[in-house]
């Protein structure tokens, strides 16, 4: 029994991690109405960077994710002005792809820039399991994953908030509902795309801290992005509090999969479980958990 | 109006009623069009003429009520039924493939009529050749009808909004439909447009039989073009009849005016 | 002045219809066929074939399956990998067990095997839209990777989960693997895509395409003029597989001559193909060869310049290659997306004037 809880548990873990990267998504699509397929690959990118200051130019840890944190703000400020403000009112489809060209080129600036070599990432986040847990319940818990954990529930009460209360993440939400409708009543697109896209940088390095604490920083933090669209899929695509939810679906589901499936198939199932459920679920609910219904008009 | 025979029937609705969870949209509303008239379906903005519409092409299914075209019921239409079994419509916010040109947005009205299968058509040759021409004469008059020559070739995305409501009555017609339903084809033209759009109308009522089912906002339109008028107000059914009888009805009047009825 | 239409009059539909209505176009389009099919097999050698001319059409091919079901008909597709995957395990075992059949039924059936699979992972398209869709075929792209991979009977068992081509001849003429004849490998896939791209423009033209691209432009108006939703999307997954099997039972048997699931099939080609028909232009057959010409001969243009002209180091080459594929992306993205075919017509549109400007 101890052994299956452990298993949920460490897919509950694993699934904040996922969500961390779901967050950004659903930043940028909540408010600007384009699937940034880039994101993992910001991760990526954050997190090179962050250890490239840390290592390269030997800064102090809170001075280089000071700097980190800039050099985010300054590449959405660059997405903003190369990018986003030729493709306005284009259609949903043409944006992704914008957006995967995106990935690529971050992709390889960040290999040319900082090295393609694994890089461990140690910004003092305590590692190793949790004894408490291990004694009062005899259940191996990662130190870690629980610190994610609690950063990433930060993280979403402060972006809630963000975006129900303050004026800015009204007009958010007004630019990501229809761009020219926007720019109609004032809503400066570019300045409010510029704040986007820096929150989502700024969760995309949170994102890349854990993950890269976690597993070194390397390529396979960007196919992560791949794996935030089943999470999407569940906890819908503009839901903040379903992103979490459903990184945690995923997260238990796959690792459950896994330990007990995947002995009877040959093992791996992790490569396509996430995106077979989300699949499963589209059929039934092709909103997801918590998107909206869209009644067609014509 | 000229003398039509109209005693036969070829579309009735009963007793329909449609909600969006707790709204109502259409309230029993029941009504029929009889063949090779003209029918006009009037009311203010948000009466639920669209919705009759678009009941009667099976876009919406009705939570109760049944639909009886052409001597069958059904409780809803399914659109490939609607649409095979002679039913075509134009849209209100215009529904056009703006992808194509205008001879290929005509030409899918056409579909139906079109069987070859897929092989032959990668081929191009034979029957599916010959079905490709033979359908191409029947878009091309259609053109000359509407006087769209001179746009044949040209992506519908790029035409001026009048045009655009020319062609997707093309491709309506291109399916020889036995009933058309237009929703609002004169909405924002000016009087030489209407004008021109009501001759289509009558042409196409008076030259091939097709029966009409028109929504539309202009008075004088609906006044001169109708047999028969049909008003909603609010999903609920205020008037059915000619069209100087139904100016007179004094339920009409405060409806348009603005008057709350219960 | 060269490019001019006037005395060519169309007195029918036959001829308006037909592929190259304006003379000009069919003298360029014989002289193309004339250079491919005439000249090119002459002067070809080992590198030209294997480097340039095999990738191109067979990504061509490849090209014009994604062109269908994504330009054509609006239903967005990351499965590619997969489905190339699926064509060329399947010829790999057709070539071990019937062999007698002969290369091109093989091929083909190779094609209608990936159709029914690529049918089979389309059937969620009739729920489901857009970015969703693209999950269902990412689905089918992890899932199908895991399956050549895991279940050994794809590979006929052998320890390290590699196919090889087994070695066959077309009319006498070795076709498959290292000892393949080179003008033969390429007269065979350049035949393979000349007919395959007639064909696909055919289609296009006819109902079945207007059915697609009414389905791609606004599916609900499409379905209430009478087009079966069902029917399209699904003949469009076929076809599109079909296209897609080929292409990668080609890759597998006369290009590589031996593959394996991860690294021959994988997520970036899906991502490949993609760039090609964006790049190249949606919906447009002659965009789906532009586009594999262009991905195909880019990186050895670039690679050729950083590393043999700047001798930049070939790791950082291959790094500033896909900075500069993500950034084209975004430029053509930008600035036409409609892409080189688009590009390709404005040439066309200028040539009828000049030397005029206007």
């Amino acid at each position: 029994m101890t052994f299956f809880i452990e298993v949920v548990l460490s897919g509950l873990m694993a699934g904040v991690m996922y969500s961390l990267v779901a967050l950004g998504f659903v930043l940028i699509f909540k408010a600007s109405g384009i699937f940034n397929f880039a994101q993992g690959v910001m991760a990526l990118f954050a997190a090179l960077t962050l250890v490239g200051f840390m290592e390269k130019f030997g800064m102090p840890v809170w001075l280089a994710i000071a700097g980190t944190i800039g050099v985010m703000i300054a590449l959405a400020w660059l997405i903003e002005r190369l990018m986003l403000r030729h493709l306005v009112n284009q259609e949903p489809i043409i944006l992704f792809m914008a957006t995967i060209g995106l990935a690529y080129v971050l992709e390889g600036a960040g290999d040319i820039l900082w090295g393609s070599d694994v890089k461990l990432l140690d910004i003092g986040i305590p590692q190793g399991a949790s004894d408490w847990m291990l004694d009062t319940f005899d259940i191996y818990v990662e130190k870690l994953e629980v610190f994610a954990a609690v950063t990433a529930a930060i993280l979403v009460v402060f972006l809630a908030v963000f975006f129900q209360k303050t004026r800015i993440g009204r007009a958010l939400r007004a630019v990501a509902d229809d761009h020219q409708a926007a720019l109609s009543v004032g809503i400066s697109l570019h300045t409010i795309w510029v704040i986007v896209w820096s929150v989502a940088g700024i969760v995309a390095l949170v994102a890349g801290i854990m993950w890269g604490s976690k597993s070194g920083v390397q390529f396979s933090l960007s196919l992560i992005a791949l794996k935030a669209l089943p999470v999407l899929i569940l906890g819908g695509f503009t839901s903040v509090p379903g992103a979490i939810i459903g990184g945690m679906i995923i997260g238990v589901g796959e690792k459950v999969a896994e330990v007990y499936l995947g002995p009877f198939v040959g093992g791996a199932i992790e490569n396509w479980f996430a995106y077979m459920l989300a699949l499963a679920f589209l059929l039934f609910r092709p909103q997801g958990l918590f998107g909206e219904r869209i009644i067609e008009r014509v | 109006m000229n003398d039509k025979n109209i005693d036969d029937v070829i579309l009735a609705v009963d007793n329909i009623s449609l909600s969006f969870g707790v709204m109502k949209v259409l309230d029993s509303i029941s009504f029929d069009i009889k063949r090779g008239e003209i029918r006009s379906i009037i009311g203010p903005n948000g009466a639920g003429k669209s919705s009759m519409l678009n009941v009667i092409n099976g876009f919406y299914h009705p939570q109760q009520g049944s639909i009886t075209f052409k001597g069958e019921t059904r409780q809803q239409m399914a659109p490939y039924v609607a649409a095979s079994h002679g039913i075509a419509r134009t849209f209100q916010n215009i529904a056009l493939f703006k992808g194509m040109s205008t001879l290929d947005n005509i030409m899918t009205g056409r579909n139906l009529k079109m069987k070859t299968n897929l092989f032959l058509q990668a081929l191009h040759i034979g029957p599916a050749r010959t079905e490709e021409l033979e359908n191409r004469e029947v878009a091309e008059r259609i053109i000359d009808f509407l006087d769209i020559q001179a746009i044949r070739k040209k992506p519908v995305g790029k035409l001026p909004y009048g045009l655009q409501k020319r062609v997707e009555l093309g491709r309506a017609l291109a399916a020889e439909p036995e009933l058309l339903l237009l929703d609002e084809p004169m909405a924002g033209m000016n009087s030489e447009e209407k004008e021109d759009m009501s001759r289509f109308i009558i042409d196409v009522n008076t030259e091939f039989g097709t029966t009409i089912a028109l929504i539309e906002h202009d008075m004088s339109v609906v006044m001169d073009l109708s047999d028969r008028v049909l008003v909603l107000d609010y999903g609920l059914q205020l008037a059915d009849g000619l069209p100087h009888e139904v100016r007179a009805n004094q339920d009409v009047i405060d409806a348009y005016l603005g008057i709350p009825h219960e | 002045m060269i490019y001019r239409e006037t005395g060519q009059f169309k007195t029918n539909y036959s001829d308006d219809q037909a592929l190259f209505p304006i003379a000009q176009d069919r003298y360029v389009i014989l002289a193309v066929l004339f250079i491919t099919f005439v000249l090119v097999p002459v002067f070809i050698n080992e590198y030209w074939l294997n480097a340039i001319l095999l990738p191109f059409l067979i990504y061509a091919l490849a090209a014009l399956g994604l062109n269908i079901l994504t330009g054509y008909c609006g239903q967005l597709s990351l499965g590619t990998g997969g489905f190339m995957a699926v064509g060329a395990f399947s010829i790999y075992k057709l070539m071990v067990a019937v062999p007698e059949l002969g290369f091109i039924p093989l091929v083909i059936i190779s094609g209608l095997i990936t159709a029914a699979v690529g049918t089979l992972f389309g059937l969620p398209s009739l729920r489901i839209k857009g970015f969703y869709l693209a999950v269902a075929t990412l689905a089918a792209q992890f899932f199908l990777i895991w399956l050549f991979n895991k279940v050994g009977w794809f590979f006929n068992y052998n320890a390290t989960g590699m196919i090889t081509s087994p070695p066959m001849t077309l009319f006498g003429v070795m076709i498959t693997g290292p000892e393949g004849v080179p003008a033969a490998k390429y007269l065979l896939v350049a035949s393979f895509v000349a007919v395959f791209a007639l064909f696909a423009k055919n289609i296009a033209r006819g109902r079945i395409g207007r059915n697609w691209m009414a389905i791609r432009d606004m599916d609900i108006a499409a379905e209430l003029i009478g087009v079966r939703p069902l029917l399209a999307k699904l003949s469009a997954f076929a076809v599109s597989s079909f296209y897609i099997g080929m292409a990668g039972a080609l890759y597998f048997s006369v290009w590589l001559g031996s593959a394996e699931p991860t690294e021959a099939f994988d997520i970036n080609q899906s991502f490949l193909v993609l760039f090609m028909i964006i790049i190249g232009g949606l919906g447009s057959v002659l965009g789906s060869l532009l586009g594999a010409a262009f991905l195909v001969m880019m990186p050895i243009l670039l690679k050729n310049i950083l590393v043999g002209g700047f001798g930049t180091n070939s790791a950082l080459a291959a790094h500033i290659e896909i900075m500069t594929v993500g950034a084209l992306i975004i430029i053509f993205l930008i600035v036409e997306p409609h892409g080189l075919a688009r590009l390709w017509r404005i040439v066309k549109e200028k040539l009828r004037l000049w030397p005029f400007p206007y």
